[in-house]
């Protein structure tokens, strides 16, 4: 009996492993959201640059640990083309701000709330980390933060430099 | 034309190049088949060899032709859409025009039209910088009915001396029974050294 139960949810964790929508082989949809700094950003302005979308929230533990390591990524890599945009889904605008002050990430962050760039993206945990290639695709999407996971994230990006 | 008959000539249209392509692909295929057999009789034949580059030619030909045919279908599915989806009589077209813009730098515009948001757009350093350079954005296109509406514009953005610019502009129109179109200009005014809003109707 146990075993047909063991069995049963692991079915059920392949399928719904299985069912999970991602974007990679898809063309990143448009946004234009304004940043910390004033400036309105435009995703598909950056066409012809590797970008790395990152979507993150206060309340998600992983987007702390995450943000320092991808500071760091776009510190390295930004003179070779690689733009790394930070957007919050937080609904609380100032404390998504409070937050996003402590972190003191040089790159672009910006805040979405209500306008759906979310969804458009099928993100369904937080944090959620993609890279788009030079022609708008998204190539490679990351759901949560870990550590090795920055490995991963520069391995995909020289790759995706060198194209 | 109407719709009607737009939509039944395209629809042949798409049936007729179907079939050119189907007819080219299937000369295509019989004729790369015919050529390996006949490639060792065409060194002491000099006929067949020089009559193959002009197959090709041919077929070059009608491949060109049909991608052009194809262009050409692909740009009446796109009007035909547009007339379907907007129709001229319910159409209104909006579009932003920035002149000079010494007093002003843009930042967003937010539509309201018989009190109801049906845009927001934020402009990007770029996108304000082609309207500076003489460029018009076509802002918004929806349907509205027959009638007096209200549009009410707000424009945001930094005013002289870099400060903070919130102004608005609004026009009572009357929809007729054709499209109509409204341009949303950003002046300047020299006299006070602020910048002007306001909306052109074009009849």
């Amino acid at each position: 009996m146990r075993q047909l139960l063991l069995a049963g949810s692991l079915i059920l964790a392949a399928a719904s492993f299985a069912a999970a929508p991602t974007m990679v082989g898809k063309d990143a949809p448009d946004f234009v959201l304004k940043a910390r700094d004033g400036r309105n950003l435009r995703m598909s302005e950056f066409r012809g640059q590797v970008v790395l979308v990152n979507f993150w929230a206060r309340w998600a533990g992983d987007s702390r640990q995450e943000m320092p390591a991808l500071d760091r990524i776009n510190t390295t890599y930004n003179r070779a083309g690689l733009v790394v945009l930070g957007i919050s889904v937080d609904e609380d605008l100032s404390r998504a701000q409070e937050f996003a002050d402590a972190m003191k990430v040089s790159y672009p962050i910006m805040f979405d709330t209500g306008s759906g760039i979310g969804r458009d993206y099928l993100l369904e945990k937080m944090p959620m980390t993609i890279l788009v290639d030079r022609s708008g695709v998204v190539r490679y999407s990351n759901i949560g933060f870990k550590r090795g996971d920055e490995r991963a994230y520069l391995d995909h990006i020289r790759e995706l430099l060198r194209e | 034309m109407n719709s009607k008959h737009r939509v039944v000539s395209i629809i042949l249209r798409a049936a007729l190049l179907a079939c050119a392509w189907t007819a080219a692909a299937a000369q295509t295929g019989p004729a790369d088949a015919a050529a390996a057999p006949a490639a060792p009789p065409a060194a002491t034949d000099a006929a067949p060899a020089a009559a193959a580059p002009d197959d090709f030619k041919t077929l070059d030909q009608e491949v060109q032709g049909l991608k052009k045919d194809v262009i050409d279908l692909n740009k009446d599915l796109f009007v035909l859409e547009e007339e379907l989806l907007f129709p001229a009589n319910t159409q209104v077209a909006l579009y932003v025009s920035m002149d000079v813009g010494t007093f002003f730098a843009l930042d967003s515009v937010t539509i309201r039209i018989d009190n109801k948001e049906v845009k927001n757009y934020l402009y990007t350093a770029r996108e304000a910088d082609a309207l500076l350079k003489g460029g018009v954005q076509q802002i918004y296109l929806g349907n509205l009915k027959v009638g007096k509406h209200e549009l009410v514009a707000f424009f945001t953005g930094k005013g002289p001396v870099e400060r903070a610019y919130k102004r608005g502009a609004t026009i009572v129109f009357d929809k007729g029974v054709g499209a109509k179109y409204l341009e949303l200009k950003i002046t300047d005014r020299l006299a006070k050294h602020q910048p002007e809003f306001t909306i052109k109707d074009w009849e």
